[in-house]
């Protein structure tokens, strides 16, 4: 390097950190200034202030109620006059519904106009009384409704476990018949909270609700056997045009006669009849009669979330009883308000909860912090003659985020150098995109440490799939993109498992060996493949691990599992595309020792196992064989300086991968809770690699920190991203979008990275 | 014609950095004359060609002093192409033809014959067809030139390469206004015959009245084609002379000649090393690409040390190679009289021999590895030393690589720092200590200094000698600079075409070093 490129740099780099020195001045300014409206929210005037406000606003919202109502009576009375004069119907339909709009809208906005200069600005006599009564409804509604939040929540939890830990609901109701004291003591079985004296009140709701699934089941199931039964029988029957001239009976014996089945499921009878006919009529016609494919709906239902029903909730006595409060504190604040706005006692009750309804929602809006109340007070009479103290007040929250928000743009500014010499410029962005999520999340109000929480339940169902690709980085394939490979194995420990029926820690045991078991031949296999294509490992890896699971598609149609739970229910072979855990060893890891920590689900035993397979990684690479194994990744030529075996090593790495895949995929089962067959695995090699290539991998380098680091980042950035996006942006699809971009840029920038790897 | 020479090149200097690898030489050819340019490796003869074409290596890195001139006028030669178009020609060593096309495309490339048609008018002229008729009969006379009878139309693909380097000669001659054609070591691939082919093949352009600039090292090919004969060694143009008026003899001391530019002093031996054979090879065949030897017989005794040196390509760097087991070798081979097993670099690990090897950043070292795991690598991996139970043993690494830092004077700031981020000098030391570390009774070490400042030579050469002296370890050292071999070796093999030419002392007259790598044999000289 010459001596002007390097006067260059150093202006350059000055440059930047000028800029980023006057960022940091702003957002000191912007700090000082959040911490000033902190301050002075105590204080008399400001929250004084503030309480103006409040009642303003709830005056307003009375105010409005009775102009709207004004407005659309007016408009209702218009539309009366005009069916007097002769529009009916036709010529309604006539003159088009936009000049109707038109014709009756000009009433209401007339006497909107007319009731809003009559009501918009009330004089308020005794403002201290209205205060008092605003204050106590205030009270009253966060009492009843921190309690109904809570109550609710608790009935999430139990209704959740309820529903996931139950894996045949007509089998809980069948057994307990008729008797709802029976059928209760089977649902405690299965949620021992059930049976606690504080949730006494939700028992009815879930003998109801156990009823309900029972018989949404026999339906879903009376569907599917429907369903099957006429693809039997269409495809049974070669020639259906011969059957025309059959009488309803003789046909359906001709079909009983083809699928004996039939006859043990008389209640199909009207549906299978019905097509049948369809299918005779289409063979008349000359037309092809086929089966219609159904296996794609009929197992490959999204799985999702359990979400709680909250038409089951019934609330506890004690809530009932802050609820009559609550309308007494309504009453008297309803009192204080006619005497504001006399016409208020005319109108109807219906208009009356209406009024009260947007009171509530304005008072007790879910929790209530400075910012949030003056947000939504300012929302109804504006901020304009709040002042400036209470403002500043109001946004300390929004000037701390954004204060922070630039200080740490300001920090990687001046120490941008030193910053991405040390972490790499990706690892930088990254963080700092995190960095920005947090606070993104918190401008949205959107809970971190139930966030963290998500993150680390991702973290482990992901965790041991990007430690997979570390033996393959050191051992010198690359990124094992095959590794869908040793998923597949894993899938199959656990379609083996279930085919046991075993559950519990065996099964979980069971899966995660017979998988590994599964993964060691296979691993050995694509390890020779491997080593005859040096030097194009990553696109034979990927096309590999396409083409594996393409072939399973296939295989899992044809393998000999009999487990009725898991195959197709009719035609009695072929796996399910996707199996419930739940009633297995769904989530047993991640519960094992679970606990909370300030709204924070830590997935102890998860990350337990996580930490165990990351020890043992590390342990391996310190043994001779794998510090032999990484030179032979890492330099080749050396390796055999040495007196290695570099293919045997290869193969080494390429096994381990594989055997880690299966067990990575066992785990990322057990924490979704479902394990999807066919090809649901084919993402999954790149994931794994965008995760441990944040964490700072290279395609040639990796260490147990990278995988921890990336997986953290990586799910971190999409658990956050996902919400916030969400919440910013109508419509999910964004979150999505925003993974494939991601993911995929981040193996583009590694793989541009391996040119420029060397050092010069 | 306005001068007596058709390319002048004056007072050439050309600096890579603060190095100067040309300092004021000037050649000067006349039209019709052969002219041989002679050198060991790294003299300057590559550099001073790629002036000569102009080559963007040359502009990129400052450019160059001195002027050249065609036929008296002064010529900027821009770039290949531009050398191209003022008819200079280069047969190069490495052959660019295009395998799937036949001889005559590849004779023709790019100065194809070709005959408009009317889209052509209107779309230009690389729509033209070409004309196939007057290309053959154009391929066939530059091969009759040459000497060969094969079939213009057949396919490069599949030739000897005898051929190639004909068919290259013939499409450099084949060139209209051709004043200039440089032969880079034509004869490095060719059999004896094909060779002397070659030779009367130059002759005969040559008395077209085309120049040419005949690079080789073969001294017996200088004294029978060349006419006038520039030597240049280090950079320095040392003469220029009609070949009538020297001999053999003298062109090798004027390659080699060094004068007293010893790189260390060391106290010579009083008695020469009487010990028993540490090592016998008889007959080594080895398959490294580009260093191939065929048939090595030489035997090392217990407690010298012995160089191995020889030109660029020859072979010597094969041996350390082939016995180590980094590349295919066939042969005899014994260690202190036990038989070694060849193609088993584990096998001559643990029979107590190390190697440090030429490439150090492609297999001497771990780039991204630190310096102490590079130091322990090869001990744990061939003797299981360094290891505490089946996990490493930092600890000791650590202890052990700090000793060598301070031993080799190891230039780091710690002994986790990753031996990329190394000079090269303190890449080789840590190559040294890697292999100390292996505790041998036989040490290869190939091009111990290439690439080292002059301090990190002289600590790795003097430690060399210290290890042989105190310890007795026999040593074997590869190495392309003579004056280095002569100043701490006992004996020196030279090595020219894959075999052992002679075994000279080291004080040896500069003549007999230079006729050894230049093929001659000594009289006596079998290799023993």
């Amino acid at each position: 390097m010459t001596a002007i490129d390097k006067k260059e740099r150093r202006r350059l780099l000055s440059g930047k950190q000028y800029v980023g020195a006057a960022i940091a001045a702003l957002a000191a300014v912007l700090l000082v200034a959040a911490i000033v409206g902190y301050a002075i929210r105590e204080t008399g005037t400001v929250s004084g202030s503030l309480k103006n406000m409040r009642s303003d606003a709830v005056v307003h919202i009375a105010s409005e109620g009775i102009v709207d109502k004004i407005a659309r009576d007016a408009k209702a009375a218009r539309l009366k006059e005009l069916r007097a004069n002769g529009y009916n119907g036709r010529k309604f339909r006539e003159i088009g519904l936009s000049e109707v709009e038109a014709l009756t809208g000009e009433a209401e906005a007339q006497a909107r106009a007319e009731a809003e200069a009559l009501y918009s600005s009330p004089v308020v006599s005794d403002p201290a009384a209205l205060e008092r009564a605003v204050a106590a409804l205030e009270e009253r509604l966060a009492a009843y409704g921190q309690l109904r939040a809570s109550e609710r929540q608790a009935f999430s939890g139990l209704y959740v476990s309820l529903v996931d830990g139950t894996a045949s609901w007509t089998d809980l109701t069948d057994a307990a018949g008729e008797d709802d004291e029976a059928l209760f003591k089977a649902l405690c079985a299965v949620e021992p909270r059930l049976a606690q004296e504080s949730n006494a009140h939700l028992k009815p709701a879930f003998i109801k609700l156990a009823r309900d699934m029972a018989e949404t089941e026999r339906a879903r199931r009376a569907r599917e056997l429907e369903t099957q039964l006429i693809q039997q029988v269409t495809g049974g029957v070669s020639d259906w045009a011969e059957l025309a001239s059959l009488k309803d009976n003789e046909l359906w014996d001709a079909l009983c006669r083809e699928v004996p089945a039939l006859q043990d499921n008389p209640t199909a009878k009207d549906a299978v009849m019905a097509q049948a006919k369809a299918n005779i009529q289409t063979a008349q016609a000359g037309g092809e009669v086929t089966v219609q494919d159904s296996a794609a709906t009929e197992g490959n239902t999204p799985v999702s979330e359990t979400q709680a029903n909250y038409k089951y909730f019934a609330p506890s006595e004690q809530l009932a009883r802050l609820e009559s409060d609550k309308d007494e504190a309504h009453t008297a604040l309803w009192e204080q308000l006619t005497g504001i706005i006399p016409s208020l006692s005319g109108i109807q009750s219906k208009d009356k909860s209406g009024i009260l309804e947007n009171v509530d929602q304005l008072l007790w809006p879910g929790e209530l912090s400075f910012s949030s109340r003056f947000q939504s007070y300012s929302g109804q009479v504006g901020a304009k003659d709040a002042g400036f103290a209470t403002r500043l007040a109001g946004n300390a929250e929004n000037l701390l985020l954004l204060g922070i928000a630039l200080a740490l743009l300001a920090v990687i500014l001046i120490w941008w150098e030193t910053l991405t010499r040390r972490f790499g410029v990706p690892r930088v962005i990254i963080l700092l995109f995190f960095l920005y999520l947090i606070l993104a999340a918190q401008y949205y109000n959107i809970s971190i440490p139930l966030m963290m929480g998500n993150v680390l339940e991702r973290m482990v169902m992901y965790g041991i799939l990007a430690l997979a690709m570390m033996p393959g980085i050191q051992c010198g394939i690359g990124l094992n993109m095959g590794m869908t490979i040793g998923c597949i194995a894993g899938l199959m420990g656990v379609v083996l498992s279930l085919q046991f029926d075993m559950t519990g820690p065996a099964g979980l045991t069971f899966a995660c060996i017979s998988g590994a078991m599964i993964a060691l031949p296979l691993g050995w296999a694509y390890s020779i493949l491997l080593n005859r294509m040096k030097g194009n490992e990553m696109t034979i890896s990927t096309y590999v691990g396409f083409s594996f699971v393409s072939l399973m598609c296939i295989a899992w149609m044809m393998l000999p599992f009999t487990n009725p739970k898991i195959i197709w229910l009719l035609s009695g072979q072929g796996l399910r595309v996707t199996h419930s855990l739940l009633g297995s060893y769904g989530h047993l890891l991640d519960k094992f020792l679970s606990f909370e920590v300030g709204g924070m689900t830590i997935p102890t035993g998860g990350l337990l196992f996580l930490g165990l397979c990351c020890l043992m990684m590390w342990l391996f690479s310190r043994t001779k064989v794998g510090i032999a194994m990484t030179a032979a990744g890492s330099n080749p030529r050396f390796a055999e300086a040495s007196g290695i075996n570099v293919n045997r090593m290869r193969s080494l790495g390429t096994i381990l991968s594989t055997v880690f895949a299966a067990i990575g995929i066992v785990i990322y089962s057990q924490s979704f809770g479902y394990a999807q067959l066919y090809t649901a695995p084919r993402q999954l090699g790149f994931i794994a690699a965008s995760a441990i290539l944040i964490g700072g991998a290279s395609v040639r380098k990796a260490r147990v920190a990278h995988v921890l680091l990336g997986v953290f980042l990586f799910e971190g950035v999409l658990v956050f991203g996902q919400q916030i996006a969400n919440s910013a942006v109508a419509g999910g699809g964004l979150s999505e979008v925003m993974r494939i971009m991601i993911s995929n840029g981040i193996i583009l920038y590694a793989l541009t990275q391996t040119g420029g790897g060397r050092r010069e | 014609m306005s001068s007596e020479y058709i390319l002048e090149m004056e007072h050439i200097t050309k600096m890579y950095g603060p190095n100067a690898v040309l300092k004021d030489v000037s050649l000067r050819i006349r039209p019709g004359e052969i002219h041989a340019l002679l050198g060991e490796n790294g003299a300057g003869k590559s550099t001073l060609m790629n002036v000569l074409f102009g080559m963007p290596v040359i502009h990129s890195t400052g450019g160059f002093e001195g002027t050249v001139s065609l036929n008296g006028e002064k010529a900027e030669i821009l770039s290949p192409m531009d050398a191209m178009a003022k008819g200079i020609g280069m047969v190069h060593q490495e052959f660019m033809l295009i395998p799937g096309f036949s001889i005559t495309d590849n004779i023709k490339l790019n100065r194809e014959i070709t005959r408009p048609w009317p889209i052509s008018k209107l779309f230009g002229s690389n729509l033209e067809f070409l004309d196939q008729k007057s290309m053959a009969s154009d391929a066939r006379n530059a091969l009759d030139a040459v000497g060969m009878s094969i079939d213009e139309y057949a396919l490069v693909a599949g030739l000897p390469v005898g051929h190639m380097q004909f068919i290259e000669i013939a499409r450099e001659i084949d060139k209209t206004g051709m004043r200039v054609l440089v032969f880079d070591e034509p004869t490095a691939v060719l059999t004896e015959s094909e060779a002397a082919q070659l030779l009367s093949v130059m002759r005969q352009i040559a008395a077209k009245g085309i120049a040419i600039i005949f690079i080789t090292h073969r001294l017996d090919e200088v004294m029978a084609a060349a006419d006038t004969i520039t030597i240049l060694r280090d950079g320095k143009l040392v003469d220029t002379l009609k070949t009538a008026d020297t001999n053999v003899g003298e062109l090798a001391g004027m390659m080699i000649g060094r004068g007293d530019e010893s790189v260390i002093q060391v106290e010579r031996r009083g008695t020469p090393v009487q010990g028993g054979t540490a090592m016998t090879i008889r007959n080594l065949w080895v398959d490294m690409p580009g260093e191939t030897d065929k048939g090595v017989s030489i035997d090392v005794r217990e407690g010298e040390i012995l160089g191995i040196g020889g030109l660029a390509g020859q072979g010597k760097i094969g041996i350390p190679n082939g016995i180590m087991g980094l590349y295919e070798a066939l042969g005899e081979v014994t260690l202190f009289g036990q038989p070694l097993p060849l193609n088993d670099a584990r096998g001559a690990l643990q029979r107590g021999l190390a190697f440090v090897s030429e490439d150090r950043r492609g297999v001497g070292l771990l780039l991204d590895e630190s310096i102490e795991d590079n130091i322990a690598f090869s001990a744990m991996q061939a003797h299981g030393q360094f290891m505490k139970g089946p996990l490493k043993d930092s600890g000791k690494i650590r202890r052990y690589a700090q000793d060598m830092i301070k031993e080799l004077d190891i230039r780091c700031t710690s002994a986790a720092q990753p031996v990329g981020t190394l000079s090269g000098g303190n890449q080789q030391k840590v190559c040294v200590a890697r292999a100390l570390a292996l505790n041998p009774k036989f040490l290869f070490i190939a091009e111990p200094t290439r690439g080292i400042d002059i301090g990190a030579k002289q600590l790795v050469l003097e430690t060399l000698v210290r290890l042989n002296r105190e310890q007795g370890m026999t040593i074997v050292m590869v190495s392309s600079e003579l004056q280095e071999l002569r100043s701490i070796c006992d004996r020196i093999a030279i090595v020219a075409e894959g075999k052992v030419a002679d075994i000279l002392p080291p004080e040896a007259s500069d003549t007999a070093f230079g006729l050894a790598m230049s093929g001659y044999r000594a009289q006596g000289g079998d290799g023993q």
